[in-house]
């Protein structure tokens, strides 16, 4: 094995780490179905997020050795989300039990928002990996561009079924902060362009 | 890419459109003003009033001054209701964050 194999396989093993402990934690009563709803919802923001952030950051401070890192294993962070996504699904599949209950409910806006981020999510998971990368070459980023509109889809998502905006607004709040630094960043980069340095 | 553009703003349409349309329903807004614990019902009564109301009974917890149910009814929707704890009478049921039922006054 690579050494980059090595580290990747390590990543994988933390982000198991949670999805063991609910599981395990489900198997043994400790908890109810309903009551992993919520932290594998979560886990799935919080590793969007992790996707999400690197971008921003390397535009505003530059390729430096942590970012640079960070922005190497973000496909792992967004793949990771979309299978806290399904995690997310398939508990709610457990508690709900019933087909007929899942459709009766499809129509509810706190049900529907989080089953078109779910959606939202496939295609840019299905092409992260190397080759499609390569065949895709532009195309590739404007898809998982989709990740934004899933992550925004998921937060209307959380915020409806609780009703308590200041959780999704700390998650959402790093990203803004980001998304700043790259504004100011690219009016930066013009104004260095323009003056011809 | 436009197409990502038209989500986006959808989903910004959507959120407000959401936020302004519906009632205001934050389960921290509920009060029973149920006095001391000591006086409560017994959870065991609140069981079987959930019990009467038809639902399967999943989790029952305190919720500031109220009790609070996790069930799901006989169709199989998942609701949470909150409970007077002194009275037992039904207040206020949520189904996926939407309020589905409030007692009169």
């Amino acid at each position: 094995m690579r050494r980059g194999d090595v580290a990747r396989t390590f990543l994988w093993i933390v982000l198991a780490i949670p999805a063991g402990l609910m599981l395990y934690n489900l198997a043994r009563g400790h908890v109810l179905a309903m009551d992993l709803l919520h932290p594998s919802g979560e886990m799935s923001v919080r590793l969007m997020i992790l996707a999400l952030l690197p971008g921003p950051l390397v535009n505003f401070f530059g390729r430096n050795r942590f970012l640079q890192g960070w922005l190497s294993i973000r496909r792992n962070f967004g793949v990771a989300a979309f299978v806290y996504a399904m995690l997310h699904l398939a508990i709610y599949i457990f508690d709900m039990r019933l087909l007929s209950a899942i459709l009766d409910e499809l129509e509810l806006p706190a049900i529907w928002t989080g089953w078109l981020a779910l959606f939202l999510m496939i295609p840019p998971a299905a092409i992260s990996f190397d080759r499609a990368m390569r065949a895709l070459g532009r195309r590739w980023k404007q898809v998982q561009r989709l990740a934004y509109a899933a992550l925004g889809l998921s937060l209307i998502h959380w915020l409806l079924l609780d009703w308590h905006w200041q959780p999704a607004l700390v998650h959402l709040t790093p990203l803004m902060i980001a998304w700043v630094l790259r504004l100011i960043g690219n009016s930066r980069n013009r104004t260095l362009e323009r003056s011809g340095i | 890419m436009k197409s990502v553009r038209t989500i986006l703003g959808l989903g910004l349409v959507a959120s407000v459109g959401l936020s302004l349309s519906s009632p205001a329903h934050a389960d921290g807004d509920i009060l029973c003003n149920s006095g001391p614990q000591e006086k409560w019902q017994p959870v065991k009564k609140l069981k079987k009033q959930a019990w009467l109301e038809g639902w399967e009974l999943l989790k029952v917890q305190v919720e500031g001054d109220c009790y609070e149910v996790y069930a799901r009814t006989e169709n199989g929707q998942a609701i949470e209701a909150f409970f007077h704890p002194v009275t037992l009478r039904k207040l206020v049921v949520f189904r996926r964050g939407q309020e589905i039922y409030r007692a009169p006054d």
